[in-house]
């Protein structure tokens, strides 16, 4: 067992055994659930509701029914899928990219982290269904046989590289959470005694042994996902910026794109990782195992991707102006002073100024300050999203198709709804699931507890 | 020797468990097993299926799924039992017919499919909307001008709120009934001494005058009448009276008459209000004429003095902003301007202003070449402008007496008197056709007095405002079912003939007319007998009176003949007409002036969805009427801080204003027009239909969500005219306050400028064209700096540049020079921007109608648009000039000009060779055809948008909803049950949630092509004709092959003036325009 600097902050705070931990973590799903969860996942569900009452309007009536225009063709559909894709970043990337840096402390958020990836995708995978004009026909974007004839998809397409994009970092991401899942639901089934539940966490367990075999195996798949993923966190929001980089709108016919969309989809992701962690952690009680030490790190992670987009932010204005091409002048100028100024300003707000404040470590390791700040870098990516889809479209080349996009209720009731699904799904997993990692933070409790790491430091004394 | 003692570890050793043991023998890892031995399994040699046995089960697997899935297409159709002659299924057949409604006059021809009219388009060889061909070759590119009021007039016909039977006392009646009705009120008004009158718009058909002279025969004058001849009256009446124009005429050259404009040989046109491209006058020939002279090395010159932008103040070369008295005021110190140069008498007329004294020396320098109109109806005003015209010496050559035209015979005088006659009672019977006095009359409210005090007949075919108070309506045909004959010129002849057989049980009102007279003779045998028994002469000539019928139906016209042009002598007495001219002039803080649109006209066309949902040309605006005012006044008005914020737009709706005129007040909202006189508003005449719940056709109403209840579009304004000097003046002074109030509008185009873009819009003068240098100037390709010596000056540095059309980053589409490469000119400098072309694309390619609410939403489905660009004073070099920054800049370019020039410019699919939308949709539903057209296969579409996202042209529409059905029934009476018979079969309705766009008229291609196949010859130039073409009578719209080197589109595309609307982007269109030029001294500037 390999032992670590004291310098750093433990990871679990306090002194645990292993028992604790599975305790802490599983306790809960035993246990009957507090009245705040009822209410919450009510309210959550009731939201829900209404958003799925609000896709099947939509479906009754056509995509009409949304705000957008002959100039606007995509507004909040885009920008909410694009926001719950980026959303869906920080799952994967923490899983992944963290387990191949050796990031011991991702094992605390992984989890719940992976869960809000699986949910955001899904978000997003619903608004490119339900936008489309005929939804019924959705399956003729995937390349199947068919009865036209040598009819097959065009795979010049930037949306159709988007299924594929999206699908398998669906898939990828899905399997991976589970196969994490898999050792947590088999200790869940040797605790539980109800024979009904014990057969429900048995079916899920995939009979786990928990033998030598088994971990090996794990930890060599594992790997091999992480490998599989690494990639795909990159590609998939690479891929959703080309719907829009390879265009030629001004404003969206862009290089930079990818690189740009992909911090900040990181840089939302872990916003939205932070504003459920924080919540949980002081809900459930996990105050030991995601520690302020954990949020420091995430809020690092802001600092540099936040950074990033700033830049990319700033290098768009710059070569707006340096191309000397009058529209893209003009699409950046009229982001900036033009009818949406303020969502430009209420981007550039958010998404710039605000994460430089983290700076100050003091900031930083602030829990209620973090919350806030999670809560502002989202909606600034939001914002991000409308303002390059909605300000480039309204105003493009020929000034005799501008307009103006005016959201109806049924947009907005279509995005607050995946909110609720979203929590909805959330507050299940939290209930349900395993909220972290137990079995693999049991690996580094002797490593990075408290406790232990306070035993090492007085026996290196001696 | 081995221990046999065992030692165990647990009890399931002991015991000996089987799952435990192997649990353990589980418990580490072995080696994963290498893939040579997974091949190496002989398990896999012992298989009973073998590997192809295997690859049979599989192939046959696979193809039975695959047959099982096919299945032959059940296609059910009905065979005629007995086949008409004439008709093809699926092939159309077309009629020539002739529009008369009263103020618009043209010769057309109509599409019938199996027996449904279904679209109207000029007749390219005949009429006097039709240019005359100068060659063969000319004649292949016909231009026949059909404004969009007539070319839309076809859906009318399956209104479902059109009378469906005669009415008497408001209840359905027989005809019998009906008749019997009318004939005893008839012999009771002529046994009571009483007067019968026949009051109807201008008839120009002398078969309908012949069956008027019947029922005046029937019924002679006896006792203190018997000099008038008859008891039977017939008065004339026009909605918009042209009345003070044809007395000056009386009084100037003796004859009551709207004389014939020559355009074609005007050098310079000087107009005063008068919106002859529009409105004014027999606009269906002036807008073909004109076109013909405002082609670049040849083109007039053209004056605008009026107070709103009209027509043709915005294809004016010079247009001046002045109110409507102020125009009177010029009109008079032009002829004085005119008369001392001529040296003819002047009136007095002081204060000319330099424009006046500029136009007066044009005028005169082009003496016998000129034109001068005034849209004033005043008597006075008008015998100036005749003396002008004399002074001039334009009678005779620009302007023709002797073969006047029969239009706006209407006569205010008679029309007074007749109201006054109701009143008093001396009309015992009225018959009404074509006219609506009691929406349209300035005096409404008398004439509704008077009307209760006589015998009604109508023979609308709709219950209006006036027929729902007929005590008796014998609906007419529908103008496509009806015979008709008119003499629209003296010595000119037209026919109309049914094309359908009248849906419902209407009949023709001239048949009425006869049946009364006691003559059962059908209008069609009248007519033919008419024509015998008068034209005989000079029909029959050498051949036989039935072939010339016979050629006159199929032709639609017969030109008898044309007298020899006279110098009518002017015998007006010019002071007088001064005198009456200047009295007539009313100032006020705020003068009034009422005018037709080009899409609802006087009023009569407001039930007509197509032309209520055509934008206005110059304001963009839908499904509405409004107050046009100055920007300038507007601001001052509302106390917005700038022009910015008149922005009118989803949801910024406009601000409502009131105005009162002669004791009217309405409420309407106001527009900001860039080029309204300061100081005067304009509003629309023809809106307000059905106000009081009359049946006036559906689409005069509009659901109010806040009301619940049908409410009519606009307000009528007709009670703001006032009869000055005998004559029904449509300028007045009156006041004007904000109410504080907004109303939504609804406009298809809601920004004003061009932002100084050039590769959109290009225009020069006609003295920079005429230097030939258009690359250079006006034309100048753009070009990109690049990283190599082009211009050989050994140097690498900012002037090396390369026109962007050298660089492509795509692989070509092999259409050039390989097949048909369709394509399409369109000349700006044609292009007076009617529309025509958007109700003709309407009619052609089943565009729905969408609603004020929709358009409200930028959702208009219009294939083709006509894009509106005022300039504005701000450009980049004026700006940089100033030292101004770019935010500046920008934001000052979205503001016009107090008086802007105006770009008008037809926009459709553009047909990209490197198509944008075509690389961007998933499903491949849009791609290039090897013909070069960018084609949309609806079927396929699953309505992602990115296309129309991706298109820099913005044409691309998407079906928001199911048109055809729920809302879109209200705003959409195309749809219902009798209104599908509108569609054209050839081209599908689009489902809910499709893209669609222009297709360059595909389905006329391929007709084009198979007729060409089934004659064994190539595609000649001119047989593929696409609707807007069709529909331009000014020409400005061409199609072709551009693979083809004679064709005309060819030779366009290679002209100097020839540009690809953004052309940098790389796009490679087939559409190419020709850059606008004006006949204007200042040069143009360029960026």
């Amino acid at each position: 067992m390999h032992s670590e600097a004291a310098l750093r902050e433990p990871l679990i705070l306090g002194h645990k055994t292993y028992h604790d931990i599975t305790n802490d973590i599983v306790g809960p799903i035993e246990n009957k659930a507090p009245r705040g969860w009822y209410i919450l996942t009510t309210i959550a569900g009731l939201i829900a509701c209404y958003g799925i009452g609000c896709i099947f309007y939509l479906f009754s009536k056509g995509i009409g029914t949304w705000g957008l225009n002959k100039t606007v063709d995509w507004a909040w559909d885009i920008t909410n899928f694009v926001w719950w894709v980026g959303i869906g970043h920080a799952g994967t990337l923490i899983s992944a990219v963290l387990l191949l840096f050796r990031q011991k402390w991702r094992m605390a958020v992984n989890r719940s982290a992976e869960a809000m990836t699986i949910f955001a995708v899904i978000m997003a995978a619903t608004f490119p269904l339900i936008h489309m004009g005929r939804l019924w026909l959705a399956y003729w974007v995937f390349p199947l046989p068919n009865q036209f004839g040598s009819l097959w998809v065009n795979f010049n397409s930037p949306l159709l590289w988007d299924v594929f994009a999206i699908s398998t970092y669906f898939s990828v991401s899905l399997v991976f959470w589970y196969i994490g899942l898999i050792p947590d639901f088999a200790t869940i089934r040797d605790r539980l005694t109800k024979p009904g539940w014990k057969r429900a966490y048995s079916i899920l367990s995939f009979g786990w042994t928990g033998n030598a075999k088994a971990w090996t195996r794990f930890e060599e798949v594992s790997l091999v996902l992480a490998g599989v993923a690494t990639p795909l966190v990159f590609s998939v929001h690479s891929v959703v910026s080309m719907d829009f980089a390879t265009s030629v709108v001004p404003g969206w016919h862009t290089t930079i794109f990818p690189p740009y969309f992909v911090s900040g989809a990181v840089f939302s992701g872990f916003a939205m990782v932070l504003t459920l962690l924080l919540v949980m952690r002081k809900v459930m009680h996990l105050e030991a195992y995601i520690t302020v030490k954990h949020v420091e790190y995430m809020n690092i992670v802001i600092i540099v991707t936040g950074s990033i987009v700033g830049v990319a932010y700033i290098t768009e204005l710059f070569v707006s102006w340096y191309s000397g091409v009058e529209y893209e002048s003009y699409a950046f100028i009229n982001r900036a002073t033009g009818p949406y100024w303020w969502s430009y300003w209420a981007m550039m707000t958010c998404n710039v100024i605000s994460p430089q404040l983290f700076w100050v470590k003091k900031w930083r390791r602030n829990l209620m300050f973090t919350f806030v700040m999670s809560l502002v870098v989202n909606t600034g990516m939001w914002f991000e999203r409308f303002v390059i889809i909605v300000t480039s479209l309204h105003r493009d080349y020929v000034p005799s198709s501008w307009t103006m996009f005016h959201p109806t209720w049924v947009d907005a009731g279509i995005f607050v709804g995946t909110i609720g699904i979203f929590f909805t799904l959330y507050l299940l997993f939290a209930r349900y699931f395993p909220v972290l990692a137990l079995n693999e933070l049991k690996s580094i409790l002797k490593v990075t507890g408290e406790s232990y790491k306070a035993d090492a430091a007085k026996h290196q004394h001696h | 020797m081995p221990s046999t003692t065992h030692y165990w570890t647990d009890l399931a050793d002991l015991h000996g468990n089987e799952a435990v043991t192997k649990a353990r023998a589980d418990e580490f890892p072995t080696q994963l097993p290498g893939i040579g031995e997974v091949l190496g399994d002989t398990n896999l040699t012992g298989a009973t299926t073998g590997r192809r046995d295997f690859l049979k089960f599989l192939g046959f697997g696979i193809g039975a799924a695959t047959l099982a899935a096919c299945e032959t297409p059940v296609i059910k159709s009905i065979p005629y039992v007995n086949k008409p002659e004439d008709i093809v299924p699926g092939v159309a057949n077309w009629y020539a017919s002739t529009y008369f409604d009263g103020s618009d006059y043209a010769s057309v021809l109509v599409k019938t499919r199996e027996g449904r009219p279904i679209h109207i388009k000029g007749n390219p060889r005949f009429g006097i909307n039709t240019r005359p061909a100068k060659d063969d070759k000319d004649a292949t590119m016909s231009r026949s001008v059909v404004n969009a009021r007539i070319n839309s007039s076809v859906i009318t016909l399956y209104d479902n709120q059109r009378l469906k039977g005669p009415v008497l006392k408001n209840t359905p009646a027989t005809w019998a009934d009906a008749d019997k009705a009318v004939e005893a009120e008839l012999e009771k008004a002529a046994g009571g001494g009483k007067r019968i009158v026949v009051l109807t718009n201008t008839v120009i058909s002398p078969s309908t005058k012949a069956a008027i002279a019947k029922l005046q025969a029937k019924y002679p004058a006896t006792g203190a009448d018997a000099a008038a001849g008859s008891r039977v009256e017939h008065v004339q009446h026009d909605t918009i009276s042209y009345s003070g124009v044809t007395n000056a005429n009386l009084k100037s050259f003796g004859k009551r008459v709207m004389p014939s404009y020559d355009f074609t040989k005007a050098d310079v046109v000087v107009s005063f209000g008068a919106d002859f491209l529009s409105s004014w006058g027999s606009t269906t020939e002036t807008n073909w004429q004109y076109a013909e002279r405002r082609k670049p090395g040849n083109m007039s010159r053209h004056w605008q003095f009026e107070a709103r932008m009209s027509m043709s103040g915005a294809n004016a070369d010079v247009r001046v902003m002045l109110k409507p008295s102020e125009v009177t005021q010029s009109v008079v110190a032009l002829h004085d301007a005119v008369a001392q140069a001529t040296g003819g008498t002047t009136v007095g007329g002081a204060g000319a202003t330099d424009e006046v004294k500029k136009a007066a020396a044009e005028l005169v320098a082009a003496r016998g070449k000129s034109i001068v109109l005034c849209g004033d109806n005043n008597e006075g005003v008008q015998v100036l402008v005749n003396h002008i015209n004399a002074m001039l010496g334009n009678y005779g050559t620009t302007i023709d007496l002797a073969n006047h035209t029969s239009f706006n015979q209407g006569d205010d005088a008679a029309m007074a008197q007749l109201v006054k006659d109701m009143n008093s009672g001396a009309v015992g019977v009225l018959m009404m056709s074509g006219v609506n006095p009691v929406y349209s009359l300035t005096n409404a409210a008398e004439f509704k007095n008077g009307l209760a005090k006589c015998f009604s007949v109508s023979f609308s075919t709709h219950a209006d405002e006036t027929a729902s108070l007929c005590n008796a309506i014998c609906p007419d045909h529908h103008w496509l079912e009806s015979w008709n004959d008119f003499m629209p010129k003296v010595g000119r002849y037209a026919l109309a003939q049914p094309t359908i057989k009248n849906i419902f049980n209407t009949r023709q009102w001239q048949e009425s007319l006869l049946q009364w007279s006691g003559d059962t003779t059908s209008y069609y045998d009248f007519i033919r007998a008419n024509w015998e028994a008068n034209m005989g002469s000079r029909l029959g000539g050498e051949l036989d009176f039935g072939y010339a019928w016979n050629m006159s139906v199929h032709n639609g016209v017969y030109d008898a003949y044309t007298n020899a042009p006279e110098a009518s002598a002017f015998v007006g007495d010019v002071s007088a007409a001064a005198t009456a001219a200047k009295a007539a002039v009313k100032t006020g803080e705020w003068e009034v002036s009422l005018y037709e649109k080009e899409g609802i006209g006087n009023g009569l066309h407001a039930n007509n969805p197509w032309l209520q949902e055509l934008p206005d040309p110059i304001s963009k605006v839908t499904w509405d009427n409004y107050v046009c005012m100055a920007p300038e006044d507007l601001i001052a008005l509302t106390g917005v801080s700038n022009f910015r914020e008149l922005y009118i737009g989803q949801e910024s709706p406009a601000h409502v204003v009131k105005v009162s005129v002669n004791g009217t007040e309405v409420e309407l909202p106001a527009i900001p027009s860039p080029g309204q006189a300061p100081k005067s508003v304009s509003i629309a005449l023809g809106y307000g239909r059905g106000a009081n719940g009359e049946g006036v056709g559906r689409a005069a109403v509009v659901f109010d969500n806040e009301t619940k209840t049908l409410v009519a579009i606009g307000k009528n304004v007709y009670p703001m005219t006032a009869v000055v000097g005998g004559t029904v003046s449509y300028s007045s002074t009156g006041t004007l306050a904000a109410t504080g109030g907004t109303y939504p509008l609804a406009l298809s185009q809601t920004q004003m400028t061009a932002m100084d873009r050039h590769s959109i819009a290009k225009e020069t003068t006609q003295r920079e064209w005429a230097e030939h240098k258009a690359t250079e100037t006006y034309n100048a390709p753009h070009t990109l700096g690049v990283h190599e010596d082009v211009n050989g000056d050994g140097v690498i540095d900012s002037r090396d540049q390369k026109p962007t059309s050298d660089f492509n980053l795509w692989k070509d589409h092999p259409v050039e020079q390989v097949g048909h490469r369709w394509g399409m000119s369109i000349d700006l400098n044609s292009c007076t921007g009617c529309g025509a072309c958007i109700t003709a694309c309407t009619s052609e390619n089943n565009v729905p109608v969408v609603g004020k609410d929709e358009v409200r939403r930028s959702r208009e489905m219009h294939w083709l648009r006509l894009d509106r660009y005022y300039s504005s004073d701000m450009t980049h070099a004026v700006g940089k000039a100033e030292g101004k920054g770019k935010i500046e800049r920008f934001l000052e370019m979205e503001v016009p000009s107090r008086n802007p020039k105006v770009f008008l410019m037809p926009v459709m699919c553009q047909h990209c060779n490197h198509a944008p939308c075509e690389t961007v949709c998933p499903v491949a539903a849009t791609t290039h055809s090897n013909e070069g057209l960018n084609m949309m296969a609806y079927n396929r579409c699953i309505g992602t948008r990115y296309c129309a996202n991706n298109c820099p042209y913005k044409v691309r529409r998407f079906n928001w909803f199911n048109y055809v059905t729920d809302k879109f029934a209200d705003v959409n009476p195309a749809w219902d049950e009798l209104g599908r018979m509108v569609l054209n079969p050839d081209v599908v309705v689009r489902s809910r949630g499709v893209i669609e766009k222009c297709s360059l008229c595909v389905q006329q291609i391929q007709g084009g092509k198979l007729a060409a196949k089934k004659e064994q010859r190539p595609v000649k130039d001119g047989d593929i004709v696409s609707a807007c073409m069709a529909a331009c009578g000014m020409g400005a719209i061409t199609f072709g092959d551009l693979n083809d080197k004679d064709s005309n589109v060819t030779k366009l595309a290679a002209d100097e003036r020839a540009y690809h609307m953004l052309d940098e982007i790389g796009v490679k269109p087939n559409i190419n325009y020709m850059a606008k030029v004006r006949n204007t001294e200042e040069a143009a500037h360029h960026a």
